[in-house]
Order: C-alpha cells, then sequence, then structure tokens
C-alpha cells in the first residue's frame, strides 16, 4: 500500500511530526533571520496545523512561512532551496485532492496574508495577491458595476492563489468558464527563487502555471478580468425519483437551446445532509434535485430559458418549483454551496472524485455509479456541475471502522466509469494525491512523458510540491 | 476527522469532545466566521486550527502549554458553529476542553488571583457592585497600572448604578396569561439593574407572573468558560435544586450568557446522574425575547405605544444569543412591532464585539481590537438607538462607542419596548 493511500486517514504513519528536530531548528533559523520572527512558524503546535487541507493530513513540516510580499517568498523558496528540502504553497487550505497536504517535511509558504487588492474599472480588471479570499474580488468590484464570476462553493474562504492552483470552477462556470479564464497575467516565483511576470502571449506559461497544483511554480498575485453583472437573473428548482432522469433532463434542456448560468445537481444524500444544517424545506424524498439560474441582459429571454429548462425537466419526469423571490433563490444556492462539509453528518472521512464526462454520457455514467454504490458497503452519493459533465461522486466512510483499501478500489472503479465513458479524472479540483495513481489509467504514457518533461523543465529537483499530479516513474526490475 | 482520544479515560465530557472532533471534516468554512482568524490571520487562531489542537493535546501528540496560547485566544463566540454545515459542536468541545485542561495548566501567581477573583466577583452581585465602585474611584489611575489592570476598569461605566433588588414574585398585570421563572443574572444587577427592573415590567404588563426562586445563582457559564469546572458544577446543581421547571411555563433569562449558560447544562453533566434533570430543565429554558416573541406571533402581545418620531435601530447580535442559542429574529421582531421604529443592520454583524465573558481582562488588546472595529460597524449606520441583549456586549459597545466620540443611547432590547410601552420613546 502507497503511503498516499494510507494519508486518506488522519492517523497515517506519515502523521506523527518528527518533533522540533535539528532540520526544523536551522531550517527555522534561516528563515527568521530572512524574514524576522513575525512571518516564521517553527513551534510544533503552529506546524502541525499546516498539514493539512480539506480533505486529507499530510506531514508535518519543518516550518511555516507566512510572507506578506512577493520578496518574502522569493526570500523563503531561497532558504528552502539552501536548505534542499521541498516546498508546499498553501491558501486557505479548503481544497479537496489533499493539493495543499505535504507529503514529506518541508517548507509551507501559507500566503493568506498577502492579501493586497485593487480594482481597475477602467480597464475591467482586478489585481489580487495570492492570498486574496475570492468573495473578497467580487465584493471589491461590485461598487464599479462589475463582478469576478468564478465562484467555487468554497468562495467564502478560499484564495485566489488556491483557486489558479488547481483551476477552480463553480456552479457558474457553465455559463462564464472557470478560474483560468479569467487570468489576464500573472506573477509568480520559480524553484529557484526567480520572480517571473507572465502574460497569455507567445507560450501560454501563465496557462500551464494555472491548474499546476503548485507543482510548477508558486503565483504570487494575478490580473484577473472583470465583467458587468448579468441585469436579471431567475432560478428554478426541480426534483426527480430517480437520477439518470435528472441527467437526462439536462442534456435535454440544453439541447433545445438553454444556456444556463448554473446547472447544479445534488442526489438524495446530499439533500438531505444539507437540510440537515438549513432546514430549507428540500424535497427529501427525491433521488435528485436539480438547481437552475439562467440570466442575461434581457428579461424576456432569460425567462425563456428557463422556460426551456421548465419543460425539459418536466418531459424528463420531474417537478419544478420556480423560486418566488431573490432570496429564496440565494438560500438554495447557499444549500448547494453547502453539500461537500455537509456530508461530514454522513461519515467523518470522504474520498472525493471530481470526473467530467460529455454530456450525452451522464444519465449512463450517473446511474452506473449509483449502482457502483448500491452495491458496496459505503454511501456513494453525487452532486456537480452537471451542466458541464462535472459530477462529484464521494465514497463517505469512517476510518476507523471500514477498510480504507476498498475505499480506494471503489473509488479507481468509479474514475474508470468516467475514463469508459471518454471522461477525464478532474474539472476542478485536481489530481493532488488523492487521485494521483488514477493518472495511469486517465493519460497515454507518451502524454504522462510529456507531462513530466514539462515538470522537469520548470522544476528539476522536483522541490515543488512532490508527491502530485504526476504518478512516480516505472522502476524496472531485473528479472 | 479520525482522532485515537482516550474517551475510557475521559468519561461523560471525553465523549463530548471526541463526538465534536469526529465531526469535523477540516473543509475551512468556519475560517471567515472566525474573529482571531480575521484579525491574525494563521490556522493555529482559527476554529479548524483548534479543533486540531485540542485533538493532538487529548491524544498526547502534544504538550498542553503549547496549544494553550491559541486556545485562550478563542472568545468561545460560536461563530464556527453558525457557519459550519458538518454540525461540528465547536462549543461544546471548547468548553468541555476547558474543564479538563484548567486543572493541569501552569499560571503564574498574578493569573491565578486574578482569575479567582473574577471567579469569586461574578457571581456575587453585592461583592461585584462593591468591586466595582472601587474600581471606579481607581480609574484615574489606570494609565499607571499594568494592562492586565486597566483593562477591566476601562469597561466600567461613568456611573454605577445603586443596586435594585428585584421582588420575588411580580404579579401580572390584568388578566394572568402565564407564569415564569427569571433568573437575577450576576453582573448586570450591579451594572445595569434597569436591565432587569425593564423585564418585570413588561412581562407584567403582558399578563405574566414572574417568580424568581430563592436558591438561584449565578448561571456558572463564566466559570465554565474558564475552565473552572468544579466552581461551575456546584453552581449548575443549585440551580438545579432552585428551579422546578414543571412549576413554570418558561425560565427566562435577559442576559445571552447567562441564557445559553442554562442551555448547556445537559451537556455540561453529561453522563452524570443530574443529566436527566438538566434535561428538564434546559428545556424549559429561553431568552425573554424568545418568550414574548411567542406571544407576538400568537397575536398576544400588548401592542406597544407609537415612538414618539421615527427611530433607527441598530440591533447588535450578542455571540450568545444569535450563535449559541440561535436566537436573531425574535429580537428583531419585537423591537419592529414598536410603530415608528425601523431596525438597521450592522455590517460584519456576525463578528463578535470582543467582549465574551472574562475575554476583555485575559485578552485585552484582541477585545480591544474586536470592541473598537464593531463600534465603527454599528456607527457606520448612524442610529439614533443601539440594541443588544447581553450585558457584556452593551458595557464592550458602549465603552468603545464612547470612545469614538458618539453619545448613541445603548440600551437593552427590552429596555426599549419598556421604554415604549411608557411613552418614552
Amino acid at each position: 500500500m502507497s503511503t498516499e493511500k494510507l494519508a486518506l486517514t488522519t492517523n497515517s504513519g506519515a502523521r506523527k511530526p518528527a518533533s522540533a528536530g535539528g532540520a526544523s531548528t536551522a531550517l527555522a533559523a534561516d528563515l527568521t533571520r530572512a524574514l524576522g520572527p513575525r512571518k516564521v512558524l517553527s513551534n510544533l503546535s503552529e506546524r502541525l496545523n499546516y498539514r493539512y487541507d480539506a480533505i486529507q493530513f499530510g506531514a508535518t513540516p519543518l516550518a511555516v512561512v507566512l510572507p506578506e510580499s512577493t520578496e518574502d517568498v522569493v526570500a523563503a523558496v531561497r532558504a528552502a532551496r539552501a536548505a534542499g528540502v521541498p516546498i508546499v504553497g498553501r491558501g486557505a487550505a479548503s481544497g479537496l485532492s489533499g493539493g495543499a497536504a505535504p507529503l514529506e517535511p518541508g517548507l509551507v509558504i501559507s500566503f493568506t496574508r498577502m492579501t493586497r487588492l485593487s480594482i481597475h474599472p477602467e480597464r475591467r480588471e482586478a489585481t489580487a495577491q495570492a492570498g486574496v479570499v475570492t468573495l473578497a474580488v467580487t465584493e471589491a468590484a461590485k461598487p464599479h458595476g462589475l463582478i469576478y464570476p468564478p465562484d467555487p462553493a468554497s468562495f467564502r474562504t478560499s484564495t485566489i492563489g488556491g483557486n489558479l492552483a488547481e483551476n477552480a470552477g463553480g456552479p457558474m462556470c457553465f455559463k462564464y468558464g472557470v478560474s483560468g479564464d479569467y487570468v489576464r497575467a500573472l506573477e509568480f516565483v520559480d524553484v529557484d527563487g526567480e520572480l517571473h511576470r507572465l502574460t497569455r502571449d507567445v507560450f501560454d506559461l501563465a496557462g500551464l502555471l494555472i491548474g499546476s497544483e503548485g507543482t510548477l511554480g508558486l503565483i504570487t498575485e494575478a490580473t484577473l478580468r472583470l465583467i458587468p453583472p448579468p441585469k436579471f437573473t431567475r432560478t428554478l428548482m426541480a426534483h426527480f425519483p430517480e437520477v439518470g432522469a435528472c441527467a437526462e433532463a439536462v442534456s435535454r434542456a440544453i439541447a433545445a437551446g438553454a444556456v444556463p448560468s448554473k446547472l447544479e445537481f445534488m442526489d438524495r444524500a446530499c439533500t438531505n445532509a444539507v437540510e440537515d444544517y438549513l432546514h430549507l424545506g428540500l424535497p427529501r424524498d427525491a433521488e435528485a434535485v436539480l438547481l437552475v439560474d439562467t440570466d442575461g441582459e434581457d428579461l424576456d429571454t432569460v425567462q425563456d430559458e428557463l422556460r426551456l429548462v421548465e419543460e425539459a425537466c418536466v418531459a424528463s419526469g420531474g417537478t419544478v418549483r420556480r423560486a418566488a423571490t431573490d432570496e429564496e433563490g440565494a438560500l438554495l444556492w447557499r444549500a448547494r454551496r453547502s453539500v461537500s462539509p455537509a456530508l461530514g453528518r454522513i461519515r467523518p472521512q470522504r474520498m472525493n472524485e471530481d470526473i467530467v464526462v460529455p454530456r450525452s454520457a451522464l444519465p449512463d455514467v450517473v446511474r452506473e455509479i449509483r449502482a457502483l454504490g448500491d452495491a458496496s458497503p459505503f454511501p456513494v452519493v453525487q452532486f456537480g456541475h452537471i451542466g458541464d459533465g462535472n459530477l462529484h461522486p464521494n465514497i463517505l466512510f469512517d476510518p476507523r471502522r471500514e477498510d480504507a483499501h476498498a475505499v480506494h478500489d471503489l473509488a479507481h472503479r468509479i474514475a474508470l466509469v468516467a475514463i469508459r465513458h471518454g471522461g477525464v479524472l478532474s474539472g476542478e479540483h485536481g489530481i493532488g494525491s488523492m487521485k494521483r495513481d488514477f493518472m495511469r489509467d486517465a493519460v497515454d504514457p507518451e502524454t504522462l512523458a510529456a507531462l513530466r518533461g514539462v515538470k522537469r523543465a520548470l522544476d528539476s529537483s522536483g522541490a515543488l510540491n512532490p508527491g502530485k499530479i504526476l504518478p512516480a516513474e516505472e522502476v524496472m526490475v531485473d528479472g | 476527522m479520525n482522532n485515537e482520544i482516550p474517551v475510557q479515560t475521559l468519561g461523560g465530557q471525553g465523549e463530548v469532545m471526541a463526538h465534536a472532533v469526529d465531526a469535523c471534516v477540516h473543509c475551512g468554512f468556519c475560517l471567515p466566521a472566525c474573529p482571531t482568524y480575521a484579525l491574525l490571520g494563521d490556522e493555529m487562531d482559527s476554529p479548524r486550527g483548534r479543533i486540531v489542537l485540542m485533538k493532538e493535546v487529548l491524544e498526547g501528540g502534544l504538550p498542553l502549554a503549547d496549544a494553550a496560547p491559541h486556545l485562550d485566544r478563542c472568545l468561545g463566540c460560536q461563530a464556527c458553529v453558525t457557519a459550519c454545515p458538518s454540525g461540528v459542536p465547536y462549543g461544546e468541545l471548547i468548553t468541555a476542553f476547558r474543564g479538563w485542561s484548567e486543572p493541569q495548566r501552569q499560571r503564574s501567581a498574578f493569573d491565578r488571583s486574578k482569575r479567582w477573583a473574577i471567579l469569586k466577583a461574578l457571581p456575587a452581585p453585592k461583592l461585584f457592585s462593591v468591586a466595582a465602585r472601587v474600581g471606579q474611584f481607581a480609574k484615574p489611575l489606570a494609565p499607571v497600572l499594568p494592562a492586565a489592570l486597566r483593562g477591566p476598569l476601562d469597561l466600567l461605566p461613568e456611573t454605577v448604578p445603586a443596586m435594585q433588588p428585584s421582588p420575588k414574585v411580580t404579579p401580572a398585570r390584568g388578566v394572568q396569561r402565564g407564569r415564569v421563572a427569571f433568573l437575577v443574572g450576576c453582573a448586570q444587577q450591579a451594572l445595569a439593574p434597569n436591565f432587569n427592573a425593564a423585564t418585570l415590567r413588561v412581562l407584567a404588563r403582558n399578563g405574566i407572573e414572574v417568580v424568581i426562586p430563592d436558591g438561584q445563582g449565578c448561571c456558572g457559564a463564566a466559570a465554565l468558560h474558564t475552565g473552572a469546572r468544579d466552581e461551575a458544577l456546584k453552581l449548575v446543581r443549585a440551580n438545579l435544586d432552585a428551579f422546578h421547571p414543571d412549576d413554570f411555563d418558561a425560565i427566562l433569562s435577559n442576559a445571552a450568557g447567562c441564557g445559553a449558560g442554562l442551555k448547556e447544562y445537559p451537556m455540561v453533566l453529561h453522563g452524570e446522574p443530574d443529566e436527566a434533570r438538566a434535561k428538564a430543565f434546559a428545556a424549559k429554558v429561553m431568552d425573554i425575547s424568545e418568550y414574548l416573541n411567542t406571544l407576538l406571533q400568537h397575536g398576544e402581545l400588548e401592542p406597544p405605544v407609537p415612538a414618539s418620531r421615527p427611530l433607527t435601530v441598530a440591533y447588535h447580535d450578542a455571540c450568545h444569543l444569535a450563535h449559541a442559542q440561535g436566537v436573531r429574529a425574535a429580537p428583531r421582531a419585537l423591537l419592529r412591532a414598536i410603530p415608528g421604529v425601523t431596525v438597521l443592520e450592522v455590517p460584519e454583524g456576525d463578528l463578535c464585539c470582543g467582549s465574551a465573558g472574562t475575554y476583555n481582562l485575559e485578552q485585552p488588546e484582541l477585545a480591544g481590537q474586536l470592541g473598537a472595529r464593531k463600534a465603527k460597524n454599528i456607527l457606520s449606520t448612524t442610529p439614533d438607538l443601539i440594541a443588544s441583549g447581553n450585558i457584556g456586549c452593551h458595557t464592550q459597545i458602549q465603552s468603545h462607542v464612547r470612545r469614538q466620540g458618539s453619545p448613541t443611547p445603548v440600551l437593552h432590547t427590552i429596555e426599549i419596548l419598556d421604554r415604549a410601552y411608557r411613552g418614552e420613546l
């Protein structure tokens, strides 16, 4: 069993700290000399809290730096390189693939204090340091009549740097795209501590950094595109007696010409977990709930699109309720955003998938995953940005009572369903360490070799977020 | 979060703690709700971070002394509980943890005597009143005193009012509609006796007989939340003896902190012989605003006299009402029931004012930053009046609003209702 599988549980072998040992003390002393004591955490009680993200616990870092400027990041990277230890970047650590959880002891650079943000309405741009909370961009832009559309469920917590590292999506991504689509320019620090500023022309190196999960460089600042908000938004909720019918309704609505701004799905277990938290009166008996927004400049068009969706839902056997007010719509979206953490009410731990499949395959895929779940001893729940074909099947389990191997096997089988239907392993959460082993199924050896080539070109020593995305190279063993 | 907390050696409180740790999926949704995370921006001073620290200490992987500074900075405001989709009972965890860890803490003689003085004075209104008067006398000396002593002095109002003992029974006026027991509270008897006087008048006016049972004392919340569990248990049991839930429609408190404390009794006594009594007791506990709002919702609240002019009231959500008890709508509904009153929402309304029990005395710097931020947010709405339902918030907000040069009156929600009934609004 590989270490990353073990690391599924918080009590993995990697968990216990190596105590305040010599390496830690020496690195912390170097960092403190370079940055001053306020920005360097070296006590065990401090370091223990920088070994996890929202899905996984990893190794306790040797030291943690809380930079306040790009220069601080440069200094921290140079100190870590001099000490020969790996470097893991971290935003709010709300990620769901183990991306910010270090797999070996090293330096964690946490960007939560790099929060400078400026809005340039004349260029419809925001300049945000990596630690700016996602929601803050839209809040700062609103007085200028602009918004920043990417809205991952964790947008009150997650940071721009983390969003870009994972190329985060969100309900708005069906019509408006994902985080990477809003980046005009990036500033990043490379593995040698050199500072670079990139735009999207010639080689789209910025595009390479986006979604690279901190394995190619550390994003310190981004120039983000802003747009005017749509004038009108309408919301409806539909519920279905069967999960596949919900997926059929989505395909039908889009085929009919609707381009909803948000299209989100949650199955019965998700709806019930959220209902336990928010008490909104969601239909507890429905096997699937679909949430849909249409928006635009012209109210008639917005209403027409909503009608198209409504008809598609009814034709697929669904029951439709339109949100009577904006407040009701906002509450329904709050329900959707709470799904992921609310699943903790069912089991303390989960393996989280992030597959994307062609929309035409959706009904078959959700039914096959439902069947795999029903045949397994674990609760398997599904939700996601169904308009994009982006599904989050989650295997819920209790690591004290249930077998982590069996969880991993089931996750693998679910990933294979997606791949068999022409899908991919990650829509927005990244591969991290959680889905690293499935990369060999999803990517052919030649392409994997090309990815490794890119990694070597930008991080030849492999010091940046080691153990993420790329599976270890096969070692040939003599006969 | 998977844990190896040795529940078998920790008993009922161990179960409470292990359950809370289990429920956390470390998603980070609590981070933006946490006042200390907002101020300090590091993981150790966030709810998620503190849960990990408590887990490590309970499992034996981290010395208590290393975790303590971060745990001590927690206000116990429970904003994270409201924000948590996974349902982590963080308030129960930190309370139980403080009770478990306090006997193992090594504190300086100065700290020990300060805590001893606070825990002796708070539950004894007469002693507290004397202390407050002495403090008032000492106020001019504040600039030369150490910070630990300056904090409490800064909070004392300009004048300490005379004590007003409450009658044992306040009869209903007109037709009697109900009968309630009332917890008179400790510090507020000394600092704001009008809170209780107004409460009794408003209840009587609504046909409610109010009984103040003999033998009642401090709710125990201050002792419990500072880790003095033995002290707290004595107070809890005294109240269980004094109040007989079957005799009353409800057991009322007009201080959010005390009300939340009373509702915690079943958790405090989890796994102990008195647990059933505590459950029966807590089932009857209501905040004064909750109780009056049920009358309002049934069309039974005596209509208040309209305000003499249109008035705006900035309502401050006390953490122990909004987060710990989930009471948000009731006080707003009562204020709106007064013709002419408009209720204003405060920016960053969910962020604690920094008062939080003894926090002002133990973490004066952070408490001061939060107090100033709260006052600025409230004053940004330019209200005619400021309302809250908790003596701690009241004192803190009044002090910081004055410091920012505003004379805006700070009142208990019930005082405003009382003024309306008396035609004085």
